[in-house]
């Protein structure tokens, strides 16, 4: 078979593209190591929240070294607890579940972004830098009060960390 | 009567088509290679990586 060797050029070109896409996700996957929402929490009752050990009390809490986990419920129209306050410079779990029906929860402006489903509990694990203000919304519709649903999420220093509900809790 | 190059070309010659050098398609693919490989390094390095609370977990 004949090809004119212009076809050979945007041919590669082509290959070249397809594994410049594959090879630079592999490299978010290895390096930055991106992470997807995983399914492997298991079920629960979104009726009876207040009967679960992680969210009968949404709270922040130390679970390791320089490691936090957050049990957050969100329920229309909020997020509990408001503001989520973590300490700076740690790596924190976030568990999120929901009372009623399908919300979002995105940390705006970055990629902390999941659904939440009454039921599953959606996990994802971040790591925060300097104390910083973010803002929290639901990204489903929800409701009628859904353009209201916001909350916040706070990363402090350690010292005010400490000090605060969030410490006390630990 | 209208002739296209096609209709024109010698049906069996090998080496007939290389007269036929599209280097405007080649200058367009290529352009649409740099506008493809320049977007995606945008929306993945910069946009996407570099956002704040990449989820690691």
């Amino acid at each position: 078979m004949h090809i004119h060797a212009y076809e050979k050029i945007w041919l590669a070109f082509a290959i070249v593209l397809i594994l410049l896409l594959l090879g630079s996700v592999t490299y978010g996957a290895v390096g930055p190591g991106v992470a997807m929402v995983a399914d492997s929490e298991g079920q629960i009752d979104a009726t009876a929240l207040d009967e679960d050990e992680r969210f009968a009390e949404p709270r922040v809490e130390q679970v390791g070294e320089n490691h936090y986990a957050a049990y957050v419920v969100a329920y229309q129209f909020g997020f509990e607890p408001d503001p989520i306050v973590v300490p700076a410079n740690s790596r924190v779990t976030l568990h999120v579940t929901s009372r009623d029906v399908i919300h979002g929860f995105e940390v705006v402006g970055t990629n902390a972004n999941t659904m939440v489903v009454p039921g599953e509990v959606s996990e994802i694990t971040v790591e925060v830098g300097e104390p910083q203000e973010y803002g929290l919304l639901c990204n489903e519709y929800c409701g009628a009060g859904h353009h209201a649903m916001e909350g916040k999420l706070h990363v402090v220093p350690r010292e005010e960390f400490e000090s605060s509900d969030g410490g006390e809790s630990a | 009567m209208s002739r296209t190059e096609t209709a024109g070309a010698p049906v069996d010659d090998a080496g007939g088509d290389e007269e036929f050098d599209p280097v405007g398609t080649l200058a367009l693919i290529a352009v649409y290679f740099a506008i493809l490989v320049i977007a995606w390094v945008y929306i993945y390095y910069i946009e996407f990586l570099g956002r704040d609370l990449v989820v690691v977990g």
